[in-house]
C-alpha cells in the first residue's frame, strides 16, 4: 500500500520534471504572448517599463475601432487573402496533381521530381525574395529582356530606313518619327526639326553609331508600372508563392498516396475507370483528411507570410502589396511604434486564422468523404 | 466488339497525349525552380557592369572578387558562427525536450495530459510570426525586471545594459526551441506511443527510475524520430528570418539570413556583390539538401509542416 503510494508519487514527480521544460518555453513563447497581446491590444502601453513602471491602463476597443476605419488595413487583408487562394486554390490541388502523376507512375523519374520542386522550399526566403525582385522589377531581368526586344525591333526599323544609306531629309525623319515611341518623342517640342538636327551633327559613316543612338533615345521602353497598381502588383508574388510551397504538398500528398492499398485502385481500374476517375473519385476521397490538413497548415501559414514579401517587395512599392504581417511590423518596429495597435493587428491576424480554419473544418463535414 | 476496340485505341491515344502534358507541365515547373538559381550562380561571377550589360549572358571573367566584397559587406564571418550556434543549438533542444515531453504524455497516466498535450497541437497552428511583437515586448520587459531585480539586490550596477533575453543568444534559442517544439512533441508522442508498454513495465518491475528509463529505454529507441525532428527543423531554423530579426540588434548576434537581407533593394546597385551573397546565403542549405534529401522528404511527409 505504501509502496503503491510512493510509485504514484514518483510517476506524478517524473511526470512533471519530464514535461516541464517543454511547458515552460509553451508559455513563454506561445501563452504568454498571446496573453500580453491581448491585454496591450486593449491598453495604452507604448514603451516604457511594463511592470511595476510607468502607468498604463486598458482603455478599450479604440484600436480596434482604428484598425476597422484604417484603409491600409483593409488592402493588408485583402492582399492576404489573395495569398490564401493561391495557396489554397493553387499549391493543394496543383502538388495533388503532381503527386498523383508519379504515384500512378505516368511520369518517370519520380524521384527527380520530387526533388527538384522542394528545392524552392529549403532555400532561405530572404534570397528568394531578392532573387525574385531582381527578376520582377523595373530594373530587372524581365524588364531588361523587354527593352532590348523593343530597342532591337527599333533598330529594324532603322536599318529599313537608311538601306540606301545615311542621308537625311525631312521624309526619312519623318518615319523615324513615327516608329518610335510616342512617349519619348515628348522630349522634343517640334520632333521632325529638331530630330533631323541631330541626325544631322552625325559624319555620314557613323550609322552604327546612329543606330545605337536612336534606340536609346527613341525606341519604345517597357516599364512594369502595373505592378505599382494595388491587385496587379500581386501576381508577381502569388507565382512566387505558388512557386514556393508547391513542391512541399507534392511530397505531402505523394507520401499519403503511397499508404493506399494497392488493389483498390486495380479494382477501380480493371472496371474500367481512367485515370481521371480514379484520381477524383478514387484518391482524392480516401485523402480527405490529410487534404483538410494541408488547407489548415496552408491558411495559417499564408495569412502569416512574412519573410519572403518583406526581402521581395517591403510591402512596396506605395505599399500596395502590404500584408498583415509587414502592416503590424511597421507599426511595431518602423518609426515610432504604436505598440497597441501592432498588437490589434496581431490579434486579427490570430483571429481570421481560426475563423478560415473553423470554415475549413465546417466544409469538410459538409461536403468532405462520408466514412 | 468493334465500338470497344476503337474505344480503346481511343483511350490509349488519349493517354498518351495526357502523358506528354504532364511531362510537358512537370518540365515546366522544373525549369523555372532550377533556371532562377542557376541564373543566381551564374551572375555571382559576373562583374557588376557585365551583369549591367547583358543579365543572360555566360560571365566572360569569372569575378571571385563579388565573394570577397559580399562576404566582408554582410559581415558573415561575424554571423556565421551563429547560424551554427542558433541551429544546432535549437535543433538539439527541440528534439530532447520533445521526447522527454512525448515520454511522459505517451507512458505516464495523468490526468493532466488531454489539456497539456492539447494546448500543444493547437501551438501548432499557431504562427509564430504573427506573435513576433508580443514576443518583442516580452524578451525586452523581462530583462528590465530582472535588471531592476538583480540592481536592487545590488548585483548589478544598471539595469539598462542587462540582457537575458533580448539581444542574447540565450534568448533566441529560448524563442527559438519553444517554436519548434509543437510539431515536434505531436510527431514524437505520436512515435513514443508506439514502443511497447511492456518494455516500460519490465524496467519499472525491475526497480528502474523513471530518468533510467528515458536515458536507458526511450532515449535510445526514439534516434530515429529524433532525427526527423532535427531533420526537419534545421533548414528552417537556418533560414529563419523574422524573429531573430526582432530579437537582436548587435551584429555579433545575427545569423546570416539578416547579413543577406542587408543586399535587398534599390541600397546595393552593386550587383555582382549582391548576387554573390544570394548565393552564399542558399548554399549551406543546398549542399544539405542534395546529402540528405531521402530524410528530409521523409520528415517532411511525416510532419506536415506549415509553409
Amino acid at each position: 500500500m505504501a509502496r503503491g503510494l510512493s510509485t504514484r508519487g514518483e510517476e506524478r514527480r517524473a511526470y512533471w520534471a519530464l514535461i516541464l521544460p517543454a511547458v515552460i518555453l509553451y508559455l513563454i513563447v506561445m501563452a504568454f504572448p498571446i496573453v500580453l497581446s491581448v491585454v496591450l491590444s486593449l491598453s495604452n502601453w507604448n514603451g516604457g517599463q511594463l511592470f511595476g513602471g510607468e502607468r498604463w491602463q486598458i482603455t478599450g476597443f479604440q484600436q480596434y475601432v482604428r484598425l476597422v476605419k484604417d484603409p491600409q488595413f483593409w488592402l493588408a487583408l485583402k492582399n492576404n487573402i489573395y495569398i490564401v487562394i493561391v495557396s489554397v486554390f493553387g499549391q493543394l490541388p496543383l502538388g495533388f496533381i503532381f503527386a498523383y502523376l508519379i504515384y500512378r507512375k505516368i511520369v518517370r523519374f519520380g524521384d527527380f521530381w520530387q526533388g527538384v520542386l522542394y528545392m524552392p522550399a529549403i532555400i532561405s526566403v530572404i534570397v528568394l525574395g531578392i532573387m525574385w525582385n531582381m527578376i520582377f522589377s523595373s530594373t530587372g531581368l524581365i524588364s531588361d529582356l523587354m527593352n532590348k526586344l523593343y530597342a532591337n525591333r527599333f533598330t529594324h526599323q532603322v536599318e529599313r530606313i537608311f538601306a540606301a544609306g545615311f542621308t537625311v531629309n525631312d521624309e526619312v525623319v519623318a518615319r523615324i518619327v513615327a516608329a518610335s515611341d510616342p512617349k519619348a518623342l515628348t522630349i522634343f517640342t517640334n520632333p521632325v526639326a529638331e530630330l533631323k538636327d541631330l541626325l544631322l551633327t552625325y559624319p555620314p559613316d557613323q550609322l552604327a553609331v546612329v543606330k545605337g543612338d536612336l534606340a536609346n533615345l527613341l525606341a519604345k521602353k517597357w516599364t512594369p508600372d502595373f505592378l505599382a497598381k494595388q491587385d496587379v502588383a500581386m501576381l508577381p508574388i502569388m507565382f512566387v508563392v505558388l512557386w514556393c510551397w508547391t513542391g512541399m504538398y507534392l511530397i505531402l500528398f505523394l507520401a499519403s498516396m503511397q499508404k493506399i492499398e494497392g488493389s483498390i485502385l486495380e479494382a477501380a481500374r480493371i472496371d474500367g475507370a481512367g485515370e481521371g476517375q480514379v484520381m477524383g473519385r478514387v484518391v482524392l476521397p480516401l485523402l480527405s483528411g490529410v487534404m483538410v490538413n494541408a488547407a489548415i497548415l496552408c491558411i495559417s501559414g499564408s495569412l502569416n507570410s512574412f519573410a519572403l514579401i518583406y526581402a521581395m517587395t517591403g510591402g512596396g512599392p506605395a505599399r500596395v502589396t502590404q500584408l498583415l504581417s509587414i502592416y503590424m511590423y511597421e507599426n511595431a518596429f518602423v518609426g515610432a511604434p504604436n505598440f497597441p495597435l501592432a498588437n490589434a493587428i496581431a490579434m486579427a491576424i490570430v483571429v481570421f486564422s481560426i475563423v478560415l480554419i473553423v470554415l475549413t473544418k465546417l466544409a469538410e463535414r459538409r461536403w468532405g468523404a462520408k466514412e | 466488339m468493334a465500338r470497344t476496340a476503337r474505344g480503346d485505341a481511343v483511350r490509349r491515344a488519349m493517354g498518351i497525349i495526357g502523358r506528354a502534358l504532364s511531362y510537358v507541365v512537370m518540365s515546366l515547373f522544373a525549369l523555372m525552380t532550377v533556371a532562377p538559381i542557376l541564373w543566381l550562380l551564374m551572375n555571382s561571377v559576373k562583374s557588376t557592369p557585365e551583369y549591367r550589360l547583358n543579365k543572360l549572358s555566360i560571365p566572360r571573367d569569372l569575378a571571385w572578387v563579388n565573394y570577397s566584397g559580399a562576404w566582408e559587406i554582410g559581415e558573415f564571418s561575424k554571423l556565421i558562427g551563429n547560424s551554427f550556434i542558433y541551429t544546432i543549438g535549437a535543433t538539439l533542444g527541440i528534439a530532447i525536450f520533445a521526447i522527454m515531453a512525448a515520454f511522459a504524455f505517451a507512458k505516464i497516466r495523468s490526468k493532466a495530459t488531454p489539456i497539456i498535450y492539447g494546448s500543444f497541437v493547437m501551438g501548432i497552428l499557431l504562427s509564430i510570426q504573427s506573435l513576433m511583437v508580443p514576443i518583442f515586448i516580452e524578451v525586452s520587459q523581462f530583462d528590465r525586471l530582472l535588471g531592476t531585480l538583480f540592481q536592487a539586490l545590488h548585483l548589478i550596477k544598471s539595469a539598462d545594459a542587462f540582457h537575458l533575453f533580448y539581444n542574447n543568444r540565450f534568448g533566441v534559442l529560448l524563442i527559438y526551441i519553444g517554436s519548434g517544439l509543437p510539431v515536434a512533441l505531436y510527431m514524437s508522442t505520436a512515435y513514443v506511443k508506439g514502443i511497447p508498454d511492456a518494455l516500460v513495465e519490465a524496467a519499472r518491475i525491475d526497480g528502474a527510475g523513471y530518468f533510467w528509463i528515458f536515458r536507458g529505454v526511450i532515449l535510445p529507441m526514439c534516434v530515429p524520430i529524433a532525427t526527423t525532428v532535427a531533420i526537419l527543423n534545421i533548414t528552417g531554423l537556418w533560414n529563419e528570418f523574422a524573429l531573430i530579426n526582432i530579437l537582436v540588434s548587435k551584429t555579433e548576434l545575427k545569423s546570416i539570413p539578416l547579413g543577406v537581407y542587408r543586399f535587398t533593394g534599390v541600397m546595393m546597385a552593386d550587383y555582382g556583390k549582391q548576387f554573390a551573397a544570394l548565393v552564399i546565403g542558399m548554399a549551406p542549405m543546398l549542399a544539405f539538401y542534395i546529402v540528405f534529401r531521402k530524410q528530409i522528404t521523409k520528415g517532411v511527409s511525416a510532419g506536415a509542416v506549415k509553409g
